[in-house]
């Protein structure tokens, strides 16, 4: 007689129809453990679907609140110190709450549903938060009040808003219109990279760089009461700004003991299962250790590290999560696993999962623009793993491999991995990240990491040693996180919609959609005789694009200690500890600037269109193309579908167009060194999109490469268009790889779409391990992958509730694919599998 | 005229009695958890809908 089945082959059973039909998410709901299957169920996702917030999220007020009460008290002080004390005031009243089953805390919310408000950012994104529907607690009449009265106080105090009265009045106008690019010229929303290599070696943590500033403040006031002189008249500025410095990171470390205190609290007079008591009392000793003192073990080398983002994101509306955690908690990792045998491999990954879990719950309000354009995120929360030491050697450890499958266990869509691939990766490390694409996560995406280092040292001098030590400091751009490296703040601002580049290069300059002359004028295009007077008004309107959004940011950048400033940010940066300057001053930055290129692949397809049906096989005059652009298309189909089928695109290992990507990448690459960031650095471009290939879909007019008014456009920014990359995988790298990834931009993002059942077992293995040889081999520096079957994507549409755990890649970040608009989840499905052998 | 001292969530600081947390429990329709808000002992407690005497 057969055993009767026990509840575990029942589950392992199950697991394995589940596997059959690759339904991963739900495999990773069983195999998960119960604490992380609660953390993870019990995440308030801030995310917005499409463009909206989920039901049940509100604006967080009592933050705003206490930070507008202390600013208003301190109105004498220096921004940096006024910011410091208003932060501290935060950071010592703000609620805080630790949630059931949580070993890691801290939020930058007052409440787990609550959305943190930057409310002295731009008053343009406070009004916003006004009018959002939805997003106000009840009482909602009380709450509106309460958000009424702080925009009343912030209007046309913000960051934004100083840097709007300076700014040439046309290029506001014009940068305002929505139309060229976006973002915010200020680092009250910026990208900041830390400077990892100074706050977490384990050589320092707050209290070291207390007693540092202290040092660096009594060398100063020893010099102003010394010899009269010039040296020391900046003096009186630093010590202010030290003083800053040290109020943020005291606050900081009382922040801390808050949690030790609650932690204790309801140990002691709450709880019953003394498991539970024994986890609270050690997240207690845990935040009474960190941030104060150098962490001991993996659960204080993540609790501090995520404290230190937790307080940036306390300071400023931050859009990015520069960050390399296998490097940096790694020796923690091994320490308590490997050598000193504390934890179990089981308890360490489920400590990581909750790191990611924490990670996924952080969010704050967000304009529309930018939740329709990172639509089911907060943020591009890319997380660097793999790649090199600073003397070349493999930098892969288990931590590498333990954040791989504690995604996989919790199958978040922020943070996202990105590892940076090399010779030397081992075979296991290979697999696992095979696997967690292979899973449908959509990531690890792929950098190819001897590229991007010289890459580095090509475009901004970074010495190898630095270089290699590099994160991404939002989803694509590689930033060393080093005293001279770490560029404390890259605004999104320099982010240009590139489409507009042929648009206005077709109509002589002026925005049909937004009905302004935004570019110069280059000419009628209808009188064009040659392709070379299209060309050549392409690299002009090229030109005045990035030149009006780099004097955006060069300006929002060189003014930004005066008009908003970071006091923590600061303190956690060796430059400014040792300088007594705001980081975000340029002085002592290196400089790693990069204008992110979206909507870049629509002007190489249209300029071939061009090319080739008008100037080369005269079918068209263009005085009938841009008759035809100027209609929308609408009566000219056959006459569009031509422009789609008859012209050759980019993708298909065709040098006809592929030769014209080419040229503009070499006009771009000649441009980006005339341009020069704040340190006098250079400023390549970055092709890649997140949504904004949906959010500028109603933005961009109809173009010669068949596209219309409202049509989406191309996801990615090397990747062909959906459907068009007609000769297969091969042809798509042998396309890029005609790029020179070092010289022509800083990256360039590639999403290829893989069949599941064609990467199934040891096989699929063995078939994605060539093709990325191959992709390696080529010199491409970037490639992510979407493998999910249009049949479960289909189901998810039909039933959103049942795939809540389906991810995709969307362009540099993921998404669960029910939180994205159902015309990105359409372009998504319309993306080209390819098959690979 | 009660005051936070006098109720059960009220949690006085060991270094500073002087201050202290209203510490609670709450059941959202996610998660459950504990929170904590900075508040004096002699605050007015009329008005607080959580108000339990110890």
């Amino acid at each position: 007689m057969a055993e009767p089945a026990t509840l575990e082959n029942k589950v392992e059973e199950r697991i394995k129809t589940h596997e059959e039909k690759q339904e991963w998410w739900w495999i990773a709901e069983k195999r998960r453990s119960r604490r992380l299957d609660y953390l993870r169920k019990a995440v308030w996702k801030k995310g917005a679907l499409g463009g909206n917030y989920a039901p049940g999220i509100k604006l967080d007020l009592e933050g705003p609140t206490l930070f507008t009460d202390m600013w208003k008290r301190n109105h004498t002080d220096p921004i940096m110190l006024r910011r410091a004390k208003a932060l501290a005031h935060v950071l010592d009243n703000i609620p805080i709450f630790i949630t059931d089953q949580a070993q890691l805390v801290g939020y930058m919310g007052s409440l787990p549903h609550t959305l943190a408000w930057r409310v002295d950012g731009a008053s343009i994104v406070n009004e916003e938060a006004y009018n959002e529907p939805g997003i106000h607690e009840e009482p909602q009449a009380e709450s509106l009040k309460t958000v009424a009265e702080l925009n009343a106080y912030w209007a046309g105090q913000t960051a934004i808003d100083k840097v709007a009265r300076i700014l040439d009045p046309e290029d506001a106008v014009k940068f305002l219109s929505g139309a060229i690019g976006w973002g915010a010229p200020t680092s009250a929303y910026g990208y900041s990279a830390k400077n990892y290599e100074y706050f977490m070696t384990g050589e320092r943590a707050f209290e070291d760089i207390i007693d540092e500033i202290d040092a660096n403040i009594e060398k100063a006031e020893e010099k102003t009461i010394g010899t009269p002189g010039p040296d020391i008249l900046p003096l009186y500025d630093r010590i202010q700004n030290w003083e800053a410095m040290k109020i943020v990171l005291e606050a900081g470390i009382r922040y801390a003991n808050r949690y030790a205190r609650l932690a204790r609290i309801v140990a002691e007079n709450f709880e019953s299962d003394p498991k539970r008591k024994e986890e609270l009392l050690r997240v207690a000793e845990t935040c009474e250790r960190v941030p104060a003192k150098t962490p001991r073990n993996l659960q204080e080398s993540l609790q501090y590290d995520f404290f230190v983002q937790i307080i940036a994101r306390h300071e400023a509306h931050e859009g990015a999560w520069p960050s390399r955690p296998d490097y940096y908690h790694g020796p923690y990792y091994d320490k308590d696993v490997n050598i000193e045998k504390n934890i179990t491999r089981e308890e360490a990954l489920d400590l990581i999962g909750e790191f990611m879990i924490r990670t996924y719950e952080v969010g704050g309000f967000g304009p529309r623009w930018a939740r329709e354009g990172l639509q089911g995120i907060t943020g591009t929360w890319v997380w660097t793993i793999g790649g090199v030491k600073p003397d070349g050697s493999d930098a892969c450890n288990d931590m590498t491999i333990a954040l791989m499958q504690a995604a996989r266990l919790v199958r978040v869509a922020n943070p996202t991995l990105s590892f940076r691939w090399h010779p030397k990766v081992s075979d296991e490390v290979m697999r696992e990240i095979f696997e967690c694409n292979r899973q449908g996560l959509g990531y690890p995406n792929l950098r190819n990491d001897p590229i991007l280092v010289a890459n580095a040292m090509h475009w901004h001098g970074h010495p190898i040693e630095e270089a290699r030590l590099w994160m991404n400091q939002a989803c694509l751009s590689p930033c060393p996180p080093t005293k001279h490296g770490q560029q404390p703040m890259r605004m999104a601002s320099a982010t240009a919609n590139c489409a507009k580049i042929v648009e206005y290069a077709l109509h002589n300059g002026y925005d049909h959609v937004v009905n302004m002359q935004m570019g110069p004028k280059t000419g009628d295009a209808r009188k064009f005789t040659d392709f070379e007077q299209l060309f050549e008004a392409w690299v002009k309107q090229m030109e005045w694009i990035f030149n009006t959004l780099v004097r955006t940011v060069n300006l929002g950048r060189f003014k930004d200690p005066e008009f908003f400033g970071r006091p923590f940010l600061s303190a956690i940066s060796e430059r400014s500890v040792e300088s007594g300057l705001d980081v975000v001053s340029p002085v002592g930055d290196r400089g790693n600037s990069w204008i992110t290129a979206f909507t870049f692949v629509e002007n190489i397809d249209s300029l071939a269109a061009v090319k080739k049906l008008v100037f080369d096989d005269k079918k068209y005059t263009m005085d009938q193309l841009i008759t035809a652009l100027e209609a929308n298309w609408e009566g000219y189909e056959e006459m569009r579908l031509d422009f789609v089928k008859g012209a050759p695109k980019w993708g298909n290992d065709d040098d006809y167009v592929d030769d014209i990507m080419l040229r503009c990448l070499r006009e771009c690459a000649r441009h980006s060194k005339v341009i020069k960031d704040p340190s006098g650095n250079n400023w390549p471009i970055l092709p890649e999109n997140v949504s904004g290939n949906i959010h500028y879909a109603n933005i961009v007019n109809a173009l010669p490469n068949g596209r219309r008014l409202g049509d989406a456009l191309y996801d990615g920014g090397i990747s062909p268009g959906p459907g068009l990359d007609k000769k297969g995988p091969t042809a798509v790298l042998k396309s890029c790889a005609k790029i020179d990834h070092i010289t022509h931009g800083r990256a360039f993002l590639l999403n290829q779409r893989l069949s599941p059942t064609q990467l199934a077992g040891e096989k699929g293995y063995q078939l994605w391990k060539a093709y990325v040889k191959t992709w390696a081999d080529l010199g491409i520096d970037h490639i992510q992958f979407n493998v999910v079957s249009d049949e479960t994507l289909y189901a998810a549409q039909r039933d959103p509730e049942k795939y809540s755990e389906v991810i995709v890649r969307v362009a540099g970040y993921s998404a669960h694919f029910v939180d994205i608009s159902r015309k990105t989840q359409d372009n998504i499905i319309q993306r080209t599998v390819q098959g690979l052998g | 005229m009660p005051t936070c001292k006098e109720c059960i969530h009220f949690f006085p600081r060991d270094d500073n009695p002087e201050t202290g947390d209203c510490v609670q429990r709450v059941v959202d329709p996610r998660q459950a958890y504990h929170k904590a808000r900075p508040v004096g002992p002699e605050k007015d407690a009329a008005e607080c809908t959580s108000f339990e005497k110890k």
